[in-house]
């Protein structure tokens, strides 16, 4: 088992992780973390594990790009609102499920970009000197960076757990 | 970093005990901070705050999992994956090379067939038999079937016609006109079709004599049916000729001293009309138009081609005209047309 076998099996599901993060879509995160494996096989770089979310944070870019062409093709395809898949009535635990989730991707989503990918590296389990590297912040910034977006991370997601309990009550 | 630790009242900044709990900081900052943590109750406190952060923000990323189990697929299958695409790479590569070797070939074919083309009107005849083989109306005499005896025919073919006396001679003619006084009027009718067969029908070089020609008559010379390189070979230049119309056959005769063969080139055209240019002594060509003039026959105006130059006994220097004219059985405007594309070769 050589090394790019071995970071394969210990972190192909951080990869997946960290790309449905960006791009929220499970099966295409399974396709593109597979596409940086095998792009790592061909090049076999000297940091695999920098290499493959380097290239992972660049194809969800990627990704995020082509989505947002593919919206507005539909968009122009179509004058109606693309119809969103309706959630199927569900037990009470289903909805609890989805509104969480809704509140962790909103709060998510509150962070500046540069917060987010450095919570996003971090949470993959890449080093302070590799996230520094891939986001092109100094080392002694990652950790100010990371303390910020961890504490907006919970402020906005408690703003909207409470505004969730107040619109309920 | 350690600006905390020698001055007590100062603590453990929040972004470094983030560092310290992520375990990104060295052996002896760690130390450093465990030193402090162990007499600072409010440092204590901080920490408990941002593990407590920490943790929460994990579990929270956590929830974010796409399922909760990520099993990766085999390695060998992305082995093979990356293995295919290297092949497909490689032949990528591959046909593009070949693709563009092959464009090359085909550009410099196209060229050389385009350029042979252009410089070598008798090898259209050759690569479209076809078109030159075309049938035509059975009026046609050009277009009859292949003669059995080849030589026969064309010495018939060579033979002049009788002159008739009722045409005056294309130079004065011309002249009269006074329209230009190198150039001639063709007579209205010819027999010159009968003249050329298709090269098909011809040996490669044949010789032969008008047997019922006088001795005296300037056309007692050899008339030769020749290839198309041959005619060049001979002639040098001068040769008449029509851009993109096949030639099916080129007749040579011998010049005096100083002076260039005349030459007939007959080309059919994709109606199976057989059109002639005859190139030569203004004298000989217009004598041979009268020859072979027929009511429905008829040939462009005159044009001047380069003059024969040629010494004289008493040591001088004698100028031949020379001109070039189309016949055939199309109207005079179409002749006229067709010598204008003519060219020289």
């Amino acid at each position: 088992m050589d090394d790019l076998e071995r970071l394969y099996k210990t972190h192909y599901a951080a990869v997946v992780r960290f790309l449905y993060r960006k791009i929220w879509d499970a099966d295409r995160a399974e396709d593109l973390a597979q596409e940086v494996f095998i792009r790592a096989m061909a090049h076999r770089p000297e940091k695999p594990r920098a290499w493959i979310f380097a290239v992972a944070a660049n194809l969800a870019r990627d990704e995020a790009r082509a989505a947002i062409r593919r919206k507005k093709h539909l968009t122009l395809l179509k004058d109606d609102p693309i119809p969103l898949s309706t959630p199927e009535p569900s037990a009470e635990d289903s909805v609890e499920r989805d509104e969480r989730w809704a509140r962790v991707t909103g709060a998510l989503a509150a962070l500046t970009e540069r917060d987010r990918d450095v919570l996003l590296l971090w949470d993959a389990g890449l080093s302070y000197p590799e996230i520094a590297a891939q986001t092109g912040l100094a080392v002694g910034a990652v950790g100010t960076t990371l303390a910020r977006a961890r504490k907006r991370l919970i402020e906005a997601h408690d703003r909207m757990d409470y505004e969730a309990r107040t619109a309920h009550s | 970093m350690t600006e905390w630790i020698t001055r007590p009242e100062r603590h453990i900044p929040e972004d470094e005990l983030h560092a310290y709990l992520d375990q990104a900081l060295s052996r002896s900052q760690c130390a450093e901070i465990e030193t402090h943590l162990s007499a600072c109750k409010l440092c204590q406190g901080r920490r408990a705050t941002v593990a407590a952060l920490r943790d929460r923000t994990t579990a929270l990323l956590s929830g974010l999992a796409p399922r909760p189990v990520i099993v990766p697929p085999a390695y060998e299958l992305l082995r093979d994956r990356q293995s295919r695409r290297l092949a497909i790479a490689v032949w990528r590569a591959r046909l593009q090379r070949a693709g563009l070797w092959a464009a090359g070939v085909v550009a410099a074919v196209g060229a050389g067939w385009a350029a042979r083309s252009a410089l070598d009107p008798h090898r259209i005849a050759v690569a479209m038999p076809a078109l030159a083989e075309a049938p035509t109306a059975p009026s046609t005499p050009v277009l009859a079937p292949v003669q059995p005896d080849p030589t026969a025919e064309l010495e018939r073919q060579a033979t002049p016609a009788p002159i008739p006396q009722r045409r005056a001679p294309l130079l004065a003619s011309r002249q009269a006109t006074n329209r230009n006084p190198e150039a001639l009027v063709p007579a209205p009718s010819l027999q010159l079709v009968s003249m050329v067969t298709p090269v098909r029908a011809a040996p490669a070089t044949q010789t032969m004599l008008a047997p019922s020609v006088p001795s005296n008559d300037p056309f007692n010379r050899i008339w030769r049916v020749v290839q198309w390189e041959e005619a060049l070979q001979i002639a040098g230049s001068g040769i008449p000729f029509i851009e993109g119309i096949p030639v099916v056959g080129v007749l040579l005769q011998p010049g005096g001293a100083g002076e260039r063969p005349m030459v007939i080139v007959a080309q059919q055209d994709q109606n199976g009309e057989v059109i002639q240019s005859i190139e030569g002594p203004v004298a000989k060509v217009n004598e041979l138009l009268q020859r072979q003039a027929t009511p429905d026959m008829h040939s462009s105006d005159a044009a001047r081609t380069p003059p024969d130059y040629s010494e004289t006994p008493g040591g001088g220097v004698r100028r031949t005209l020379r001109i070039l004219t189309v016949t055939g059985r199309l109207p005079i405007d179409s002749l006229n047309a067709l010598a204008r594309l003519a060219t020289i070769r």
